[in-house]
C-alpha cells in the first residue's frame, strides 16, 4: 500500500513536471506531427520515430523522450483517419480500422466513425497506462532476478514469438528475419572483449551499423520505395456529421474497450509483437464474443471501437519490456529505446532502482500524449483532409530528404548515409519477399543482450548447459520457444505427431496385455 | 595485435560463439526453406530479356526504378560532391518534375509544373539546411 502511494505520488509529481509552457508545446506540435504522420500513408510510426530522433538528439533527454512518445502515441491514432476515410490503413496498426470504420463512412457516418476511433483510442491508450504504471515496476523488481541464462532464453524468446506472430501464414520468414536482425547486431566490436567482428579493417564498421540509420533505411527509404511503387489512394468520402465522441458508444461497449485494452497491453509486452497484431486480436475476440456479429465488417460501431483501443493499449504495453528489461515490444518501441541508449538514459532491470521516477515521467507524456490526441481528434479534422491531399510525388522527396541527412546528423559521418539506404533496399527486398520487418528490428536490438549474456552464461557454469534448461523462468520460455517452432514446421509436427501416436499406442498395447 | 587466446580469455567467452549458433540457426531455416521449395516444384525465376521488358512495362515497376536511381543518386553520390543545399534542392526538384510530367503538355503545363516544382525545392532545400545548420548546429556535407 504504501509502494502504491509512493508510486502515485511519483507519477502525479512527474506531471506536475511536465506543465512547463516548453514542455506543453513540444506535446502540442509532436503529437500533431505523429498524427499527420500516421495519416499520411506509408509514413508509418516507426519511421516517424526514427526520423523525429535524429530530429531531437540534441534536446535535452526527457523533453526528447516526451516529443517521442507523443509522436508514437499520435501516429498510431492518426492512422484511423485514414483508415476510415480512404479505406487504406495510415499505419499498419489501423489495417483492422478499416473493416468497420470504411464501411460506417461509407453510410455518410464517417464522423461518428472517427468519434469511436477517438474515443477506443483515448481508452484503449489510458488502460495501457494504468497497466504500464502498474505493471512496470513489478516487472522491474522481478526482472532484477533475472541472470544471464534468462537473458539469453528471453533474446531467443523474442525473436521468435515476434517472427511467429508477424509472418502467421509463414513464420520461418519470420525467424529468419529476426536472426539476420541478430547477424546484423554481430557487426562491430563485442561488449566482451572488445574483438572485432566482421569488420574487415573498415573503421566505419568497428562500431558496428548505428541503430537509427539503419532504421531509419528499413522504415524510411523502404516505404518511399514502396510508396512510389503503388498506385496513389483516391479520396473517397468527407466527413459531414459531427467528429464529437459521443458517450452512448462508449457507455455501450465498455466491456469491449476494456476487453481490447487489456489484449492490446498483453500483446504489447510480448517482445516485437506491435500494434498490427493488437489491433487484429481485440477485432477477432470482439467478434467472437459480440451479441452483434453479424454486423462486424458491415459498420459495426464495436469492431471499430475494438481496432482502435486495441491498437492504442499495445503504445504504453510495448514501453513497459523496453523500459524494465530493455527489450522493445513493438518496432517503433525498439526505435524509442533506441532514442533512450542516445540520450544516454539505461533502461533495463536496475531502472527501478536508479530511475524510478523516470518510469512515472514516461507514464505522464503517456498521459499527456493521450489528452493531446483527444483534443486534435475533436478540434481537428479539416487540417488532416488536407494532409491527405498533399500528392505522394511532393511528399516523398522531402520524406527522404530527412531520412538522408538524418541518418547524417547524429555522427556526422557519411557512411551513416550509405548504411540508411543498404538497409532501405534490403528492407524493401525482404517485404516484397514477404519477410517481416519487426523481428528484424528486434533482433538488431537484441543482438547485444544475446551475444554477452549467452557467453556470460556459458562462463559462469563453465560449459554447463543446465542451468540455461532447468532454471523455471528459463523453462517457461524455452518450451514456448521450441513448441512454437516444432509446432509451425509441418514435417516437424508430423515426426511427432507420429512419435506420440506411436508411443501412445505402445502403452495401450500393454495395458490391453495386461488386462488380457 | 595478441590473439585472444594469448590473452588467456576463458575459452567459452570467445567472440565467435554467438555468430557461429546464429549461422546453424539460419543455415537449419534455410535449408528447410530450400527443401520445402523444391518439393513444391521450385520457383522459375525468369532471367530473360523478355521477363524485363515485362516486368520493366508494368508503371508501378518504372516509377520504382526511378525512384530508386533518384534517390540512391542523391544521398548517394550528389551529398558530398556539391554542397549541400544544391543537391537536396536538385534531388527534389527532379523528383517532383519528373513524375509529374506527363506526355504532350502544353508549354502552359510545362511552365507551370517547372516553377511549382522549384518553389517546392527552394522553399524545402532552404528549411532542412537552415534548420539543421543553425538550429541542430550540424556541419552539412
Amino acid at each position: 500500500m504504501a509502494m502504491l502511494i509512493d508510486n502515485l505520488a511519483r507519477f502525479l509529481n512527474a506531471i506536475a513536471g511536465f506543465i512547463t509552457p516548453l514542455a506543453l508545446f513540444n506535446m502540442a506540435w509532436s503529437t500533431l506531427l505523429g498524427i499527420i504522420i500516421g495519416a499520411l500513408p506509408g509514413l508509418t510510426a516507426t519511421m516517424g520515430i526514427a526520423l523525429i530522433t535524429t530530429l531531437t538528439y540534441k534536446f535535452p533527454a526527457d523533453l526528447a523522450i516526451l516529443v517521442l512518445i507523443c509522436v508514437y502515441v499520435g501516429a498510431i491514432y492518426g492512422g484511423s483517419r485514414t483508415a476510415i476515410l480512404l479505406n487504406i490503413p495510415g499505419t499498419p496498426a489501423n489495417a483492422a480500422t478499416t473493416l468497420d470504420g470504411f464501411p460506417l463512412a461509407m453510410q455518410g457516418l464517417a464522423g461518428r466513425a472517427m468519434g469511436i476511433a477517438t474515443s477506443g483510442s483515448v481508452l484503449g491508450s489510458l488502460i495501457g497506462m494504468f497497466f504500464l504504471a502498474t505493471v512496470a515496476p513489478i516487472l522491474g523488481n522481478y526482472a532484477l532476478k533475472f541472470q544471464s541464462f534468462e537473458f539469453f532464453w528471453l533474446a531467443i524468446f523474442g525473436i521468435v514469438i515476434s517472427g511467429h506472430l508477424t509472418a502467421m501464414e509463414d513464420p520461418i520468414k519470420g525467424w529468419i528475419a529476426g536472426f539476420l536482425g541478430l547477424l546484423v547486431a554481430m557487426v562491430g566490436q563485442e561488449g566482451i572483449h572488445a574483438y572485432e567482428r566482421f569488420a574487415y579493417g573498415t573503421t566505419e564498421l568497428l562500431g558496428g551499423f548505428a541503430l537509427i540509420p539503419a532504421m531509419v533505411g528499413a522504415f524510411g527509404f523502404a516505404e518511399v520505395l514502396s510508396v512510389m511503387q503503388n498506385p496513389p489512394p483516391e479520396m473517397a468520402n468527407k466527413p459531414r456529421d459531427s467528429v464529437f465522441p459521443k458517450p452512448a458508444d462508449v457507455f455501450r461497449y465498455w466491456r469491449t474497450i476494456i476487453r481490447s485494452g487489456l489484449i492490446g497491453t498483453f500483446i504489447g509486452i510480448i517482445p516485437g509483437v506491435g500494434e498490427d497484431i493488437g489491433a487484429w486480436v481485440s477485432y477477432a475476440a470482439a467478434r467472437r464474443k459480440s451479441k452483434e456479429r453479424e454486423k462486424f465488417g458491415k459498420g459495426s460501431i464495436e469492431g471499430l471501437m475494438a481496432a482502435e483501443a486495441g491498437n492504442n493499449a499495445v503504445v504504453p504495453g510495448a514501453i513497459i519490456p523496453a523500459l524494465t528489461l530493455a527489450i522493445p515490444g513493438s518496432a517503433p518501441a525498439a526505435v524509442l529505446l533506441a532514442a533512450m541508449f542516445i540520450h544516454g538514459l539505461r533502461p533495463g532491470p536496475l531502472i527501478m532502482v536508479e530511475s524510478p521516477q523516470f518510469v512515472y515521467q514516461v507514464v505522464a507524456m503517456v498521459f499527456f500524449a493521450t489528452l493531446a490526441i483527444l483534443i486534435y481528434g475533436v478540434g481537428l479534422s479539416r487540417l488532416l483532409l488536407k494532409v491527405l491531399a498533399i500528392p505522394r510525388t511532393r511528399l516523398m522527396p522531402v520524406v527522404f530528404v530527412l531520412c538522408a541527412i538524418g541518418s547524417y546528423a547524429i555522427t556526422n559521418r557519411i557512411f551513416d548515409i550509405w548504411v540508411m539506404i543498404g538497409f532501405g533496399i534490403v528492407g524493401f527486398t525482404l517485404r516484397q519477399m514477404k519477410y517481416p520487418m519487426a523481428p528484424l528490428v528486434l533482433g538488431i536490438i537484441l543482438g547485444d543482450i544475446l551475444d554477452k549474456n549467452l557467453r556470460r552464461g556459458l562462463v559462469l557454469t563453465d560449459g554447463d548447459l543446465t542451468p540455461f534448461f532447468t532454471r523455471p523462468i528459463c523453462l517457461v520460455l524455452w518450451l514456448i520457444t521450441f513448441s512454437s517452432i516444432i509446432l509451425s514446421i509441418d514435417p516437424l509436427r508430423h515426426a511427432l505427431q507420429q512419435t506420440f501416436r506411436l508411443v501412445s499406442s505402445r502403452i495401450r498395447r500393454l495395458f490391453y496385455r495386461r488386462r488380457v | 595485435m595478441p590473439r585472444l587466446q594469448h590473452l588467456k580469455i576463458h575459452p567459452l567467452s570467445v567472440p565467435g560463439i554467438v555468430p557461429a549458433f546464429i549461422g546453424m540457426v539460419l543455415l537449419l531455416f534455410g535449408t528447410i526453406l530450400v527443401i520445402r521449395s523444391i518439393r513444391r516444384g521450385g520457383h522459375r525465376l525468369g532471367f530473360s530479356y523478355e521477363g524485363f521488358r515485362r516486368l520493366l512495362s508494368k508503371p508501378g515497376n518504372q516509377y520504382l526504378l526511378l525512384t530508386a536511381i533518384l534517390t540512391i543518386g542523391y544521398a548517394g553520390f550528389l551529398i558530398g560532391f556539391l554542397p549541400y543545399w544544391l543537391a537536396t534542392g536538385l534531388f527534389i526538384f527532379l523528383f517532383v518534375f519528373l513524375f509529374e510530367w506527363e506526355r504532350g503538355m502544353s508549354v502552359a503545363q510545362w511552365r507551370r509544373r517547372l516553377i511549382s516544382a522549384g518553389i517546392i525545392a527552394a522553399v524545402s532545400s532552404a528549411a532542412v539546411t537552415l534548420v539543421f545548420e543553425r538550429l541542430f548546429l550540424v556541419t552539412l556535407p
